[in-house]
């Protein structure tokens, strides 16, 4: 076919409206210089750039075709249009969703999604045609120039590991001679003896795409291009040299970033391991998709997959290990999720007991025989430190095995040179990335794309909630005014280090959360997790309303009590978390969400803190559109009114409103009725608290200090310390460290200490 | 400047507020008189039909009498408008009886065109001389976009393409009220009736340009009176047949020219004739005028993330949804905007209210999201409303200020004695200080005084 090559490779694309003119082989300016037009575009620049494309031409019968095509990459479809469905799978393909509500669907071309469009085996040709024909008017020169510019070199290149040989494989031999041309790749090669050819290329017939849910959009002639069989060149690499190839072929250098395929049906050198998914796991249709994505050619392919909290991801993680049937090393943020994640193994998969095992500081476990499936955290693999005796060992095997998949939970919370770290020292045929959201405040999502490979596949919340797989959650913003006395305090200039603490300890919010709690245990009988970031205010709010709390420092067990509790208990219907429950810990039980206080302006940490509570719930016909419960789940953001928390309200639900959520404002929380029965109802309760707050030190009334993510935009810029790693797991907690495990430790976790945020304050000094 | 009051109810307002004479001047044309009575509420019309061949005084005690009991106000409202145009005349009997007799000069024409029917004072031209009309799809067009373009140029967007041949101190006159100009420097700005103006649909907005344009006629030398009935005249013309210019009155023709910029009117001229093409902004007049009911098909599409998607080619509509949201992408047919706290509370500062956007925005629905309950996310109208409150949450109060006490007993007294009139708005203490409200400055002064002695 060779249409790649005379793509106008050397065509420099006009696509962000800031600077035209770019380079192409710039790539991380570039995307940073996008990521950066983007967001300008949505958090209201004053001078709103207006994008004028009237002058397009329409086409005669636009009515009947779904989508507008902007120059600059913006793509509008119509829900409501007969194509709708077709048009949604292929945009979902080649672009990255920018909003997606009812009626009106907001996507974006991006170098990133089109490198995914042509990784899942989608042809430049095939792009522009479809496109060209749904969109209503003529495709702007620019955006087709673009999408051959961006195409032009992704995807040509795949590195596919085959009996344990790395093969650098292409259907275009001209590219692989330019890569040859390269120092370090031409080094790095292989010759083999029995050489076809000229060039000296190993000529296979790769399988062709089985997908074909596009080409009915093509018209015959097109579509016999489409489903001609591939013939592809490949070359033997040397395994010492993978990584500096791959590092050469990255856009920073040759600019043919490599897709990495695993042919585990041909892999005869590493063993099988006996697992088949139980007849009880049906994945449900988007999970299918997904998966198909992923397993398109019959090979697997590296990639991520982005599907909503609660829509089990997990079940798609165990199947593709299912179909993989190779040793699997399952990376999760922290020592809960390793338990949930054995826990998901042994449930959807026919694995034996002893194929399965944990490592992580607490416990130590080595499977039997010689395929396996071991879970572990990122923090586990990459720790730098000294170990002990009995881990490393555990690690030096994890490190020489080869794995079949790698399986990484949670990807947008990991930073990414702990990424470069994991997959640098695990070998692995096939690396899958899960996660719910795909938002980063700090766009190093960038990384993930290069690092574990493309997005696969991205589920639309709004579709799911429909079809009853998560809950349909009525979300809500409460607004508290702030009292008189600590509206005076939050103004003052001295106190600028207690505003957040100020803010979060409004009396009247305190009232409101109260009310919430009591009316949904008492009128519906719900369980309620509470989310405050601020340490000093959760343990009041806690104390005060004696509730159980599980902050960073509650060690595993008592975590794990707290948590059994709340879901078997009667007594115990709600619970309060610190950040350490935003990601991965299972709480299926839950269905009411309040959160008192957050992270900034974080948009990732609401996204995430939602899906606490998305496991769809009750009876199935009950949450289909139309069905008995209007909504099952609830979602309240407490919110003091005329302090930053407003400001960063709105922008922390810029995600879930993309994803078509709808925050409804309630202003009048607790009922104006509601007198001594909340707490802090007389002044003098109000007056007493105000003093706690300003007599507590600023450590005390802070952020909690977790250092887990590099997310924030806000606030308190760049707040990464250097010594992260250590703290990595999630929850520092459950850091990696044995020196911790004797008296000391048992110390720590006996029993809720007198005053917690000194504890906390100790733990900070000593580990952080 | 006179704050100009937009009342855009309808041309019958403005006909009853004619004088008796010229009013009943008006009814010796009898296409006036049917105008008139289509224009009626219904009982009214009933009542007129009833008594068209009753000749003298009628008692209203027995006009009373065919009225149920419930239904008793709308005779009022029915009674009411009938004087008020004088179609109904009032005669008070020496008894203090009531009654109403019918408008000889209505009356009389009325009948005459109920029998014979009304005729025209012109007739459609042949089309053997009138080569080429417009279809009725391309006039509609052309009205539609004259109507724009005069918007355009009325509220001085750059954006108008072409002038109309209004004269600069017509347009003036049309602009009084909508836009203000500070000094001569700044460009003129929309105010607030201006904002209010462009948010009004196109009938209620046409009928406001008419209204000026006839309150200014005298101006020009020109009789209102005239100038209603030729526009009531024209209203029962055809829409897109050519009529002769030749039937046309000196008045009637400067007129016509004006109605052309307006889209009322397309012109054409043939090798020897010229001729008029009435629109349906024209034909729509004495329909739409007294009923604004008649709703255009929407076009306005709100979503929950308070992204606005209006499927529209006009320049005008993007003008008019920039007065209020951040507009972003201009497509062949479509309008990309997003509805922003920063783009609403600069259309708050300009007198615009969040009902008149929400309105605006439920009475233009695209037909898709129109049969939506709401049509418009609840969320985003909810927002609207609170940025709104957000804004007017300080309170204005005339109040007093006292100060420098002889003692802290006078003080206290005093403090005392304003919260028993509920007057005491801020005290402080220390300093002894404290603001009553103005009302009860004059009883506090005299307590003080009281307090002195």
């Amino acid at each position: 076919m060779g249409h790649g090559e005379k793509g106008r490779p050397s065509k420099k694309p006009k696509f962000s409206s800031s600077k035209d003119d770019l380079p192409f082989d710039d790539d991380d300016t570039y995307f940073a210089d996008a990521a950066a037009a983007e967001d300008d575009l949505r958090d209201g620049d004053k001078e709103a750039k207006k994008r004028d494309f009237s002058k397009l031409e329409l086409k005669p019968d636009h009515d009947n075709r779904p989508l507008w095509a902007c120059a600059d990459g913006r793509i509008f479809l119509e829900t409501f249009s007969s194509l709708y469905k077709q048009a949604y799978d292929f945009l979902i393909a080649i672009a990255e969703p920018v909003c997606r509500p009812e009626s009106m669907h907001e996507y974006s071309l991006t170098p990133h999604s089109l490198y995914a469009a042509v990784s899942v085996g989608l042809e430049t040709e095939t792009i522009v045609a479809v496109l060209n024909k749904l969109s209503k008017t003529k495709l702007p020169k620019e955006m087709v120039d673009f999408i051959y510019a961006s195409t032009a070199n992704y995807g040509k290149v795949k590195l596919v590991l085959k009996k344990n040989r790395y093969f650098i494989e292409s259907p275009f031999p001209e590219v692989l001679k330019t890569l040859l041309k390269d120092e370090v790749i031409g080094r790095s090669r292989i010759r083999s003896e029995n050489q076809h050819g000229n060039d000296g290329f190993m000529i296979s017939k790769a399988m062709g795409e089985i997908e074909t849910s596009h080409d009915e959009l093509l018209n015959g002639a097109e579509l016999a291009v489409a489903a001609e069989e591939k013939e592809a060149h490949s070359f033997e690499i040397d395994p010492s040299q993978v990584e500096n190839v791959k590092q050469r072929c990255l856009p920073n250098a040759l600019n043919y970033p490599m897709l990495e395929e695993y042919d585990f049906r041909n892999d005869t050198v590493n063993p099988d391991l006996n697992m088949e998914l139980k007849p009880c796991a049906q994945p449900r249709p988007y999970q299918e998709k997904s998966l198909s994505k992923m397993f398109g050619n019959g090979r697997a392919r590296s990639g991520i997959i982005v599907l909503p909290c609660g829509a089990g991801k997990s079940l798609v993680g165990v199947s593709a290990a299912c179909r993989i049937k190779k040793s699997c090393l399952c990376l999760a943020t922290n020592a809960v999720s390793v338990d949930q994640w054995a826990f998901q193994f042994r449930l959807w998969s026919t694995i034996q007991e002893e194929q399965i095992c944990r490592f992580t500081s607490d416990s130590k476990e080595r499977f039997q025989g010689n395929a396996g499936v071991v879970v572990t955290t990122y923090n586990m693999v990459a720790f730098g430190g000294k170990r002990s005796e009995e881990s490393e060992k555990i690690i030096e095997e994890i490190r020489n095995r080869e794995w079949g998949l790698l399986l990484m939970d949670e990807v947008h919370v990991v930073p990414a040179h702990m990424f470069r770290k994991v997959i640098s020292l695990t070998k692995s045929h096939c690396k899958l990335g899960l996660t719910a959201t795909l938002v980063r405040e700090d766009e190093r999502i960038t990384d993930l794309n290069f690092l574990i490979g493309p997005k696969l596949y991205e589920a639309n919340w709004l579709d799911l909630v429909k079809g009853g797989f998560i809950a349909n959650v009525q979300c809500a913003e409460v607004w508290c005014p702030m009292t008189k006395e600590f509206f005076a305090e939050y103004l003052k200039k001295e106190n600028s280090k207690k505003k957040q603490a100020l803010y979060v300890m409004n009396p009247n919010k305190f009232r409101a959360c109260e009310f919430l709690i009591r009316f949904h245990e008492q009128q519906r009988g719900d369980k309620i997790i509470v989310f405050a970031d601020n340490l000093f205010a959760l343990t009041e709010y806690a104390m005060k309303l004696r509730k159980p709390m599980i902050y960073g420092a509650t060690s595993h067990a008592e975590r794990t009590k707290i948590l059994q509790a709340f879901k078997t208990s009667r007594e115990v219907n709600t619970i309060f978390l610190s950040k350490v429950g935003d990601n991965s810990i299972d709480i299926p039980e839950a269905n009411v969400i309040i959160q008192i206080s957050s992270h900034a302006g974080s948009r990732r940490q609401e996204a995430q803190r939602l899906g606490r509570i998305l496991r769809a719930k009750g009876k199935l016909q009950d949450r289909m559109a139309g069905g008995k419960e209007e909504y099952n789940a609830f979602f309240y953001s407490l919110v003091s009114t005329d302090t930053q928390e407003m400001y960063y309200s709105t922008k922390r639900q810029q995600f879930l409103i993309d994803q078509g959520y709808s925050f409804k404002v309630i202003t009048s929380l607790p009922p104006p009725d509601s007198g001594a029965d909340l707490s802090y109802h007389r002044l003098d309760e109000q007056l007493a608290l105000l003093a706690k707050v300003l007599n507590a030190g600023d450590d005390q009334v802070g952020l909690e200090q977790l250092e887990e993510d590099a997310d924030d935009i806000t606030l308190h810029k760049a707040r990464r310390s250097a010594g992260s790693m250590s703290a990595m797991s999630g929850a520092s907690g459950m850091v990696y460290m044995e020196y911790s495990t004797g008296r000391n430790k048992q110390g720590l976790a006996k029993s809720k200490p007198k005053d917690p945020s000194k504890r906390h304050y100790l733990f900070k000094k000593r580990f952080g | 400047m006179p704050q100009v009051r937009i009342i855009a109810k309808n041309f019958m307002d403005m006909v009853a507020s004619l004088p008796a004479m010229k009013l009943d001047r008006l009814y010796h044309n009898s296409f006036i008189c049917e105008a008139i009575l289509r224009s009626l509420p219904p009982l009214a019309k009933k009542y007129v039909l009833q008594m068209i061949y009753m000749e003298g005084p009628f008692p209203a005690k027995s006009l009373e009498e065919w009225v149920l009991a419930d239904g008793f106000s709308k005779h009022k409202v029915a009674i009411d408008r009938l004087i008020q145009l004088r179609v109904f005349m009032e005669t008070t009997e020496r008894k203090k009886e009531t009654s109403y007799r019918i408008n000889p000069t209505f009356q009389s024409n009325l009948q005459k065109h109920l029998t014979s029917g009304g005729v025209l004072p012109r007739e459609p031209m042949p089309s053997n001389i009138t080569v080429r009309l417009p279809s009725l799809e391309e006039l509609d067009a052309y009205a539609l976009e004259q109507w724009e373009c005069f918007l355009l140029q009325l509220i001085n967007s750059s954006q108008a393409e072409k002038l109309t041949n209004f004269s600069s101190s017509m347009i003036r006159v049309f602009q009084r009220g909508l836009l203000s100009q500070r000094d001569n420097k700044d460009a003129p700005r929309l105010t607030e009736s201006g904002f209010q103006f462009l948010l009004m649909d196109t009938n209620a907005q046409l009928w406001y340009i008419i209204r000026e344009y006839i309150s200014n006629s005298e101006e020009r030398g020109v009789d209102p009176a005239d100038l209603i009935s030729f526009l009531l005249e024209l209203s029962f013309h055809i829409m897109g047949e050519a009529y002769n210019m030749n039937t046309l009155n000196e008045i009637q023709r400067t007129a016509i020219k004006d109605l052309a910029d307006l889209g009322l009117i397309k012109l054409q001229q043939g090798r020897k004739e010229s001729w008029f093409i009435p629109t349906k902004l024209a034909t729509n007049l004495s329909v739409s005028l007294t009923d604004s009911s008649t709703r255009k098909q929407g076009f306005v599409v709100v979503e929950t993330n308070f992204r606005m998607y209006a499927y529209s080619t006009s320049k005008l509509h993007c003008e008019i949804l920039r007065l209020f949201s951040r507009i972003e992408y201009q497509l062949p047919n479509l309008i990309v905007g997003a509805i922003t706290k920063e783009s609403l509370y600069t259309a708050f500062e300009n007198g615009i209210t969040a009902e008149q956007i929400i309105g605006f925005l439920q009475q233009n629905a695209h037909p898709r999201v129109a049969e939506r309950i709401p049509s418009v996310p609840e969320n985003v109208t909810d927002q609207i409303r609170l940025w709104e409150s957000d804004l007017n949450r300080v309170e204005m109060t005339l109040a007093h200020l006292y100060d420098e006490f002889p003692s802290r007993d006078v003080f206290d007294a005093a403090c005392d004695y304003a919260r028993e009139w509920g007057g005491l708005l801020w005290e402080d203490s220390k300093k002894m200080r404290l603001v009553v409200k103005a009302e009860i400055h004059m009883q506090m002064r005299e307590f003080l005084r009281g307090q002195k002695q």
